[in-house]
């Protein structure tokens, strides 16, 4: 499988294609986020949406797992190997065209990849912060809904003695509550700001990213192609600041007071 | 004016090499940067020193010999200039010059300034030609070409094969070379026959060498003496990308 790497050219390719995919997921991964701002009940359908896909979800989450691991096997081999090529430095080196991203793009592509464990240790597993992770949303039949240690009875541990309660609160659904797990995680300080950095590096990753997938895969030509690098650093900025301004707008107080 | 030069002295392929000073007085401003190599070779030869071997042919930019790194630039500061074309009046009075040799694993240092680029030559044997019937030469005008498609792989053919891409290149890569040696006849009609086979074959004998692969850092463009675009490895990349799905990678 991995016979691929003996061709370095084919390499580029495999970087390219795996990096689009990402980048697609990050893009969608963006403006699902930006659902925050239109509330609670937006973000917590939305996000029961996605669990509630089933295999598709599962067929996407494996198609990622696969993409970022070609990405990163592929990267550290070609960065290994591309090492290897020059091993005799210059004693003193210009830089004439070649920008802090591109010559950077493994060194922030590793500090993404740490992080994005954590992330999913944090929101996707809930191991980071377990007791932001538990909480969920109950629908009783008065139209309200109430914390999980209320009166009302979860669906799970329904048992005969609450009868009495159930005409006032039978439970119609329950859903995990990601709007108060987001609001809770990110209102501490050092996780706002641990995320905010990494998003900055994703997007300066991204910055280079875009228009090396043009190059690579030899979609340009000078007509277009000052449009494919002015594009390139537009995305980049236009993830992180998609990013960061969730937690920015929590640390603030603008979205989640409330919770 | 004067300058003081820091040079790469390095007796052998396998010597480990290291910066030598020297002080220049009485260099003219007129002089070309080989020029006054040579005057400091003569005064090395003068004082009973070996002196600084440095590769250099036509000194008028277009055989590609002459490349050094100066101030850690291919060809140093000027762009779109070989070193022979690159003038004395370009720095300043009491400028510290720093002189090395390009450097890749494929390009291994002779002595001093002076690599071996016969990698190069190896790439260009491997697919870098046409097949054509030995004859009286063909009517001029048989094919015709667009003006546009025939000015783009002029540009591709203004490669020199300095080696200043795979200098320039943090990865030693060759790909800006390939790129127009490949592009030069792939655009053209007499090129098509043997266009997969040409760029998979060139390719693979890059890789063999031992050059780095692309990561796009486009240094390779700044460098390049003759302002060769990076557009040309696209160009590449997507002719290799048809090779290899219809011909698989197998030379």
């Amino acid at each position: 499988m991995f016979k691929y790497l003996n061709h370095v050219v084919i390499s580029k390719f495999v970087m390219a294609i795996t990096g689009i995919i990402l980048i697609l997921f990050i893009t969608g991964h963006a403006l699902g986020n930006l659902q925050i701002f239109l509330g609670k009940e937006a973000l917590n359908k939305y996000a029961a949406f996605l669990q509630g896909l089933g295999e598709f979800l599962w067929i996407e989450r494996i198609g990622l797992l696969v993409a970022a691991l070609l990405h990163i096997i592929t990267s550290i081999y070609l960065k290994l190997y591309n090492y290897n090529a020059r091993p005799d430095k210059y004693v003193v080196k210009r830089y004439i065209k070649a920008k802090l991203n591109s010559r950077t793009m493994i060194w922030t592509g590793l500090m993404i990849a740490a992080f994005v464990i954590y992330h999913l240790l944090h929101f996707t597993v809930g191991s980071i912060q377990p007791e932001n992770y538990k909480y969920k949303e109950i629908y009783t039949q008065n139209a309200y809904s109430v914390e999980y240690n209320a009166n009302a009875t979860s669906l799970s541990s329904q048992d005969n003695d609450n009868d009495a309660n159930i005409g006032v609160n039978k439970i119609l659904y329950e859903r995990h509550d990601v709007y108060k797990m987001v609001v809770l995680g990110f209102k501490n300080p050092y996780i706002s700001i641990f995320y905010i950095v990494a998003v900055i590096l994703l997007g300066f990753h991204i910055s280079h990213a875009v228009q090396s997938f043009f190059q690579t895969l030899g979609w340009n030509s000078p007509k277009y192609f000052t449009w494919i690098e002015k594009l390139s650093v537009a995305y980049g900025y236009f993830i992180a600041i998609a990013f960061l301004i969730v937690p920015l707008s929590i640390l603030l107080g603008i979205i989640g007071s409330n919770v | 004016m004067k300058v003081k030069l820091h040079i790469w002295r390095q007796n052998g392929p396998n010597d480990k090499g290291k910066m030598v000073d020297y002080n220049l007085d009485n260099v003219s401003s007129d002089m070309s940067f080989l020029e006054m190599l040579d005057i400091l070779n003569e005064d090395l030869i003068l004082k009973g020193e070996e002196p600084v071997v440095f590769e250099h042919d036509c000194r008028e930019g277009i055989c590609g010999s002459c490349g050094l790194v100066i101030n850690g630039k291919p060809h140093g500061p000027e762009s779109g200039t070989t070193t022979c074309q690159l003038h004395m009046r370009k720095f300043k009075d009491g400028d510290d010059i720093f002189v090395e040799p390009f450097r890749s694993k494929a390009f291994s240092i002779v002595k001093d300034l002076m690599v071996d680029r016969s990698a190069y030559d190896r790439i260009q044997q491997s697919g870098g030609f046409i097949s054509a019937n030995v004859g009286s030469a063909p009517d001029a005008n048989a094919i015709p070409i667009a003006k546009n498609i025939a000015d783009l792989a002029m540009d591709a053919a203004a490669c020199i094969g300095c080696g200043a891409c795979a200098a320039a290149c943090p990865n030693g890569s060759a790909m800006l070379f390939v790129a127009a040696k490949s592009s030069q006849l792939n655009l053209l009609p007499q090129g098509q026959p043997e266009k997969n086979k040409r760029v998979r074959a060139m390719i693979n004998q890059m890789e063999k060498e031992g050059f780095g692969g692309c990561s796009n850092y486009y240094e390779c463009e700044a460098a390049c003496p003759k302002n060769i675009s990076v557009r040309f490895i696209a160009k590449m990349n997507r002719d290799y990308f048809v090779a290899v799905v219809k011909e698989g990678t197998k030379v």
